[in-house]
């Protein structure tokens, strides 16, 4: 007893190198290597788990769940959270099927888009802007925006759904080029720009530097304020796009869209390495994570794995990912 | 140093006043809403206003109320128990008890404290879906007039049946669940094993638990169409969010209107779906009936029309009849129900009675 607390060592020297480094790629070491176990055992079990036919289909079940988490992995990067994304979803979704519904033809199809993308770009403003503003905590601020914007969305459809089976917004799913769907390009194409901005502009520096230490940053004169609702409206941006999309996918739009969706999103950012105090990580990541996510529920499934269990192991591994990523940062008091 | 001091106030006195015109801006709504003669006050409570289930509901309580000339309230839990049965007890509080109230309670558990606070005020209560099975209206007095529900199990039956029918009476099936907890959700997959048992020549594949949404119906029949290629002729869901899901998933990979689907719920797209060859069956519960017959029937009571003391068991605690809705009946039903508002139909107040439920 004695030697323990006399040898006592913080728990962040104790660790393993990789969990203490804050390189964004040594961090995805571990979530790269449970990706490719998962990939191994599951085609071990279902060798039509390789097939094209099904990675096709794993590439279009992960462009929602990517763009969202993306769009989120820029406000953890700034050490805050989101939590309004399910409301956005269900506010953009709503603008985009009631445009569709004036004009579910060629123009209305790119006009709902932009408009979708706009909705959650101002949700994003909004919330940044109260945030920075009034200097009430992120998840405050987006946990009221959540329900601000899924009630809009309510109250904009008088709780109905607003089927668009027949809007040509629905060949981003249903047509196919190299063997995917077009929403994958789109969402590939997106992802593409956020790792060229988080990695090679000025801003997604600030944010890095803002999510790495803010007061630093602040004496270094960044635009502290600015880049802050930046973030929040840009992450808007993505879950706007993601709303189109879902609408695309299922062929209608209600207040019930996003149900379930914040849960994942984070999960993946998380299980990518991306720390949720902020300053390590990024959209590499966050993509990793998203594969995870979707290999390990496609595969339960294909595995035969009962539905009860399924929940459950997501659960474990959000768990291990968030002790693995907290162990590591300074020795701190955990909240 | 003074900068900050000056801005605290402000920014106090700028957050103080948006809360406070919040707070005065629904003061009109509240006022219309608690105006009380001696009428009672007709009241709904039900989940969320964000699904067209409730949706209709309300429609139909509004309707109802709109005929009788009586002032209209709707109460919405958000999923939130305790709020629920705080609402109830606020109206009962400001109308004295001179209410008429028609609850799907969030939880079964909520029930019991909603009628007994109902009753004790002197106002009239009926409940469907869900109470716990050891409350019964007769208990506490003819006030808690009737509780209403609809056999879970008979319609998971009967959508499977249709689905295998449309199959042709063999061949391999999947299944998508609702919630696993959930009282309903058990119920309809009980009836569908009943459905597997009166065909030997189908087989359940699998069995997955979508939580009655649509994206994750649509994942799921993805992946199953990755493991069960070609092995699979119908997918019987335990809503019609999830069929949605499901046919789309499809849709996407060129199979719609090759498999035959199966819903429950009788929402909008679902019947459009029925009606365009691409679902084989739902059932419709008739939300818009739910939340005008839930009302009339204590209002009968209230206005002592109906004699609730005299009741037996079985016409306290009832099902009532849902509606198939198949490739037969579709286009006329759609029409009837979303082409056009549907008509109020309370008059005969037996008339879907089904059965009482057996007691344990």
């Amino acid at each position: 007893m004695a030697t323990e607390t006399a040898g006592y060592s913080p728990l962040s020297q104790r660790l393993p190198a990789w969990m203490r480094s804050k390189s964004s790629i040594a961090r995805l070491a571990p979530t790269i290597i449970a990706l490719i176990v998962a990939v191994i055992a599951v085609s071990i079990y279902n060798p039509n788990f390789l097939s094209g036919a099904n990675l096709s289909r794993l590439a279009a079940s992960s462009a929602i769940p990517l763009l969202l988490a993306v769009g989120v992995t820029f406000v953890i990067l700034m050490g805050s959270i989101d939590l309004s994304i399910e409301g956005v979803l269900a506010l953009s979704a709503t603008t985009t099927v009631m445009v569709l519904q004036l004009d579910p033809g060629p123009v209305g199809s790119v006009i709902a888009l932009v408009v979708a993308v706009l909705t959650g770009v101002a949700t994003g403003a909004v919330s940044g802007l109260l945030h920075t503003i009034l200097k009430i905590p992120s998840f405050m601020v987006t946990l009221g925006m959540w329900f601000v914007s899924a009630g809009l969305a309510t109250l904009l459809l008088s709780g109905g759904t607003i089927a668009v089976r027949s809007a040509d917004l629905r060949i981003l799913v249903m047509q196919r080029f190299l063997g995917l769907p077009l929403s994958v390009w789109l969402t590939i194409g997106v992802v593409v720009l956020a790792i060229v901005f988080q990695a090679r502009t000025r801003f997604g520096r600030h944010v890095m530097a803002i999510g790495g230490e803010e007061s630093i940053a602040r004496l270094a004169g960044l635009p502290i304020m600015r880049t802050r609702a930046m973030v929040f409206a840009i992450a808007g941006g993505f879950y706007g796009l993601a709303a189109a999309l879902a609408v695309a996918q299922l062929g209608q739009g209600n207040a019930d869209i996003g149900e379930g969706r914040l849960f994942i999103a984070i999960t993946a950012v998380v299980l990518g390495g991306t720390a949720l105090s902020g300053g390590i990580g990024g959209v590499v990541n966050a993509i990793v994570g998203v594969l995870l996510v979707v290999v390990l529920t496609n595969g339960m499934i294909l595995m035969g794995v009962p539905p009860y269990l399924q929940q459950a192991v997501l659960g474990v591994l959000i768990i291990i990912a968030v002790a693995s990523s907290t162990a590591g940062k300074r020795e701190g008091i955990c909240k | 140093m003074t900068k900050s001091l000056q801005f605290k106030p402000t920014r106090r006195a700028f957050l103080g006043s948006v809360a406070s015109l919040t707070a005065l801006s629904t003061l009109p709504f509240s006022r219309s809403a608690f105006a009380q003669g001696e009428k009672p006050l007709l009241v709904n409570s039900i989940r969320s206003l964000s699904n067209p289930y409730h949706a209709a509901w309300n429609a139909g309580g509004k309707a109802f109320a709109d005929s009788v000339g009586l002032e209209y309230v709707t109460l919405v839990t958000e999923g939130d128990s305790e709020k629920g049965v705080a609402d109830i007890r606020g109206i009962l509080a400001r109308t004295g008890g001179n209410a008429v109230v028609n609850v799907d309670p969030n939880d079964a558990a909520d029930a019991r404290p909603i009628a007994e606070a109902c009753v004790e005020a002197g106002a009239h209560v009926f409940t469907q879906w869900n109470k716990p099975e050891d409350l019964h209206p007769w208990e506490l007095g003819p006030n808690y007039v009737a509780h209403m529900s609809y056999d879970g199990t008979e319609y998971g039956r009967q959508t499977a049946a249709e689905v295998i029918r449309v199959m042709g009476g063999k061949g391999g099936l999947l299944a998508l669940g609702g919630t696993l907890s959930n009282t309903v959700a058990i119920q309809r997959r009980a009836g569908l094993e009943q459905a597997l048992e009166a065909a030997p020549d189908v087989e359940l594949l699998d069995f997955q638990v979508a939580d009655w949404q649509a994206a994750k119906a649509y994942d799921i029949v993805n992946t199953w169409l990755t493991r069960f290629s070609g092995q699979f002729q119908g997918i019987w869901c335990a809503n019609d969010d999830m069929a949605i899901g499901a046919l789309e998933a499809l849709r996407v990979n060129g199979m719609g209107g090759q498999i035959a689907i199966s819903g429950i719920d009788g929402i909008e797209t679902a019947v459009q779906g029925v009606v365009d060859g691409e679902l084989a069956a739902t059932v419709s519960w008739d939300p818009f009936w739910q939340g005008s017959y839930g009302l009339a029937v204590p209002l009968l009571a209230r206005t002592g029309e109906l004699d609730v003391a005299s009741l037996g068991k079985d016409k306290r605690e009832f099902y009532v009849k849902g509606r198939l809705i198949d490739s037969g009946n579709a286009e006329e039903f759609f029409q009837n129900n979303f082409g056009s508002e549907p008509a109020l139909a309370v008059d005969d107040i037996w008339a879907r009675y089904d059965s009482g439920i057996p007691q344990s």
